[in-house]
């Protein structure tokens, strides 16, 4: 009997109606270096059963719905399945929330990746990974100091009480690696990556810009003032900085009072700056409920177009549910070139130890690693202090450079320009 | 609870013995978790069994001549051994011509370990399985309806989780068995006002049961109260300052600015300062730094994911940097002896050098004392958030509350969000008293850098130094 077999008989068994079924067989390899010396190799293949169980009674007037999840694995017998279902199933019945529908089924051929990385195993596609990125270390100054490549193919099969039958597959390479130039500052700046293709050029790109980077970061001095500055953020900091539309218009943030973004609402203060156009792009064809995910406008000229989620939020709220997206792009052209852009007195802050993004305060900010103060039309690299400025305050009059990003999470204006925010500043740190 | 690991043990054995037949070294570690979490907020009640780490199944681990090689999997069965040994030859042989050219192996001594054998459990005073969801359910609705009750309270957010696990580790020299069961959780109060929102958390943790919940919420009133408060704080002004830290406070110092730097798979990357700065100075005279199982928090446990040991390190002696903390490899790239810090996410996942209870000392004096020396500077409550910097020991730490202090007196103003930045050993160096009572706590889970989470605890008592607020 298959593993879906003894899941369902054990439903059936606990009285379980309503139930949700995604099993996950992942498999990868995975590459651990220091400098280019091997480290440690490593590789998986694991299963799992993700079972959902709902229950629906009457309470009083109203109707309620509890529901629990448990993980099932595949060295389970039919005892132990039935035992475990059956403890979710009561434990259902103590989480009782307002009643919602379920997620609409859905059925579909399995979806095959079209990705070059699906033709290849996780250990072909992690060699390629990594060499690409050893090609990319060729700086004079700088060199790279560590790297963790994972290759990882995943099998996804959603089956539901309501009809749902879906799967498709989905391969990653993603990982991580320092750069580090010793001279006359010893220093390193971390870089992460995640590519659904074998994108070993816009590694290479990736790395050889963290090698100017870092070597840059070795001669930043500290010698930032506290103050008021006009600040840059580009990369993957510009896609963490717009998030906030995407955290604030989810529908568990809403439901929980804490957003009160309603749809067709202006939720970007006006101002002389852009107007904000915002899509949620989707990175998978169904989400962890199995609802089918599609790319869907989230701001048009800084109106939000509608919310997104989960089923149960959406459902609380009127709104088609969506699932959860991860992956937001924004459309707004630019104005200015990224050389026009840093025009003026302004603080083109490049990384941060750790920069935030507070969906609730609407506070950004983070530890600068290196920063380029740009006056008179020199750049002058700096390292130190911090910034806390409050994307509510400024939202009205951001500006974008046409130049363009892609990552996992954000694909965009390269960089963008905020007026007057707070960095705290150096002064007396350099000895 | 885990009972099916005794009948696979045999099977753990001939997986290990058969490795062990084909390789320099073999190990296999085999875990199973139970989590459980409740939560109770605006949102609903809910019930989850999804742990955030952990896992059931197995990782082995052998040694040929490119170094360490590891297979992690959760089917095993009598048939399935010969399978997972030909995988892992397979990585060893045929997987290595897809590495690329010229790749050479670190040079790592074969892991050294004395024979132990062993199988311990930590203690609990009521299991929270037995107690059952309803009751439990029923302690964090009563704390939320007390919070709900401050007036001008958005949101009451109580949560509670718990995992018991079980971890077999077996070698050549070493049989050993642990069952750990911890517990944690926290009360967030949220407040709003216009689009900003405010929150102020209180975290608990036990490394037991569900006696936790005894406390849980005792002071849910002073949390909310504090969220409230916060909807009239001011942004800081840059500066350096006299500050006090609370425990929490000083815990985060603790973890985030200095014991990631400690973590000695960064002294083989050349990652870490502190590489260079052992047997000197780091801190002045009243800080005393500890990580591991001699206190019993989220992460004390009897042995690594590795099968090494744990202990008590002294990594801070007075303030004199005395040694770091090590996973096994790292220990034997550096010769030294490991700590029992190989910690791994989950079977599924490669083990680091990880903290486990990090913490100062206590020191004499009383937090009264400490606010009243203070001329002008501020007390620091409620660490969000921080980032290590193992490499120029940067810190980054993210604090929510900054009472202002002004002659050696609270004033009632408050700032908020703070960025704590500076040089560690400037901030460690510039501790000028030390609370009497030590204070840890558990309730979160640590990255390395942006991933790999394990349970950990931090703490240490209330502490006065000059810190770059911003």
């Amino acid at each position: 009997m298959s593993m879906f077999s003894m899941i369902k008989t054990g439903l059936a068994r606990c009285g379980a109606d309503e139930w949700r079924i995604r099993r996950v067989r992942e498999e990868s390899a995975e590459l651990f270096f220091v400098g280019r010396d091997l480290d440690t190799r490593r590789a998986k293949s694991v299963l799992r059963y993700e079972v959902s169980v709902f229950v629906r009674v009457m309470e009083g007037e109203d109707v309620k719905k509890g529901m629990t999840e448990v993980t099932v694995l595949p060295s389970m017998s039919q005892a132990e399945i039935d035992r475990l279902l059956a403890d979710a199933r009561f434990a259902a019945g103590f989480v009782l929330n307002p009643d919602y529908a379920p997620a609409d089924p859905v059925q579909h051929e399995p979806r095959r990746s079209g990705s070059r990385l699906a033709a290849m195993t996780p250990a072909e596609a992690a060699g390629e990974i990594a060499a690409a990125l050893f090609a990319a270390d060729v700086h004079p100054h700088a060199f790279l100091n560590s790297a963790e490549i994972f290759a990882v193919s995943t099998h996804t099969h959603i089956l539901s009480s309501e009809g749902t039958d879906v799967r498709w597959d989905s391969h990653t390479v993603r990982g991580e690696f320092v750069v580090q130039c010793k001279e006359p500052e010893d220093v390193e700046i971390y870089r992460s990556f995640s590519y659904d293709e074998p994108e070993t050029e816009a590694l290479q790109q990736l790395a050889a810009e963290a090698l100017d980077f870092v070597y840059d970061r070795a001669r930043a001095r500290k010698i930032l003032k506290s103050g008021e500055y006009d600040l840059i953020l580009s990369g993957n900091e510009v896609g963490e900085l717009l998030g906030f539309y995407a955290m604030r218009s989810n529908a568990g943030m809403i439901y929980a009072g804490m957003s009160r973004w309603q749809p067709g609402e202006t939720v970007q203060s006006e101002g002389s700056g852009e107007r904000l156009d915002l899509t949620l792009c989707a990175q998978e064809p169904y989400s962890e409920e199995g609802i089918p995910m599609e790319d869907r406008p989230l701001l048009r000229g800084g109106v939000l177009c509608g919310i997104h989620g989960g089923n149960r939020f959406c459902r609380y709220l009127g709104a088609q549910p969506t699932g959860d997206y991860r992956r937001i792009r924004c459309t707004d052209p630019g104005t200015a070139s990224f050389e026009e852009l840093k025009q003026g007195p302004c603080l083109w802050a490049v990384t941060f130890s750790d920069f935030q993004m507070n969906p609730m305060s609407g506070h950004f900010g983070g530890e600068i690693r290196l920063a380029y103060l740009i006056e008179n039309g020199r750049a002058v690299p700096v390292t130190g202090g911090s910034v806390n400025g409050s994307l509510l305050a400024v939202q009205g009059d951001l500006a974008f450079s046409r130049e363009r990003f892609r990552s996992s999470r954000y694909e965009g204006p390269y960089a963008v320009r905020m007026k007057g925010i707070p960095v705290a500043g150096t002064e007396g740190e350099e000895t | 609870m885990f009972e099916f690991m005794d009948t696979k043990k045999p099977l753990y054995r001939r997986l290990t013995d058969a490795l062990s037949a084909r390789f320099a070294y073999a190990s296999v570690l085999a875990e199973a978790h139970a989590d459980r979490s409740w939560s109770i907020s605006r949102s609903g009640a809910s019930i989850s069994t999804r742990g955030m780490t952990g896992g059931t199944g197995c990782v082995a681990r052998v040694f040929d001549d490119l170094g360490c090689l590891e297979y992690s999997f959760n089917e095993l069965e009598e048939e399935s051994v010969p399978v997972i040994v030909l995988k892992m030859e397979e990585m060893s042989r045929r997987e290595r011509g897809l590495l690329p050219a010229g790749t050479r192996p670190l040079p790592t001594p074969l892991p050294e370990e004395t024979p132990a054998c062993f199988r311990r459990e930590t203690a609990w005073k009521t299991d929270p399985w037995e107690l059952g969801d309803e009751a439990i359910l029923e302690k964090l609705r009563s704390v939320r309806e007390t919070g709900l009750a401050v007036e001008g309270i958005l949101d009451v957010n109580v949560r509670v989780n718990c995992k018991r696990y079980r971890q077999i580790f077996l070698s050549a020299a070493r049989d050993l068995d642990q069952t750990v069961l911890q517990m944690s959780g926290s009360v967030t109060a949220l407040a709003v006002r216009g689009q900003e929102i405010k929150y102020y958390s209180r975290p608990y943790s036990i490394l037991g049961g569900a006696e936790m919940l005894e406390t849980l919420g005792s002071d849910v009133e002073d949390v909310c109260r504090a969220a409230l408060e916060l909807l009239d704080s001011e942004p800081m002004v840059p500066g350096e300052y006299e500050c006090v830290c609370d425990p929490a406070v000083t815990g985060m110092i603790v973890h985030e600015a200095f014991g990631h730097g400690v973590e000695m798979d960064m002294f083989v990357k050349d990652r870490a300062q502190a590489r260079q700065f052992v047997g000197r100075r780091v801190a002045s005279d009243l800080v005393t730094m500890h990580d591991g199982s001699a206190v019993g928090e989220v992460a004390t446990r009897f042995f690594d994911e590795e099968g090494s040991l744990t202990t008590d390190t002294v990594i801070i002696d007075h303030g004199i940097l005395k040694q770091g903390i090590s996973d096994a490899l790292s220990a034997a790239r550096l010769g030294t002896a490991p700590t029992g810090n190989g910690r791994r996410e989950s079977y599924e996942r490669k083990a680091y050098t990880r903290m486990t209870n990090t913490y100062f000392e206590a020191g004499t004096s009383t937090p009264e004392e400490m606010i009243a020396s203070v001329k002008y500077g501020f007390l620091l409550q409620n660490p969000a958030s921080g980032m290590e910097d193992p490499k120029n020991w940067g810190i980054q730490l993210m604090v929510n509350v900054a009472r202002e202090i002004r002659d050696g007196k609270l004033t009632g103003r408050i700032f908020s969000p703070i960025v704590l930045t500076g040089y560690v050993p400037d901030l460690l160096k510039s501790v000028s008293m030390m609370g009497r009572d030590v204070e840890l706590s558990g309730s979160g889970h640590c990255g390395k850098g942006y991933k790999e989470w394990v349970k950990v605890s931090d703490g240490g008592p209330y502490m006065k130094a000059r810190i770059r607020l911003g």
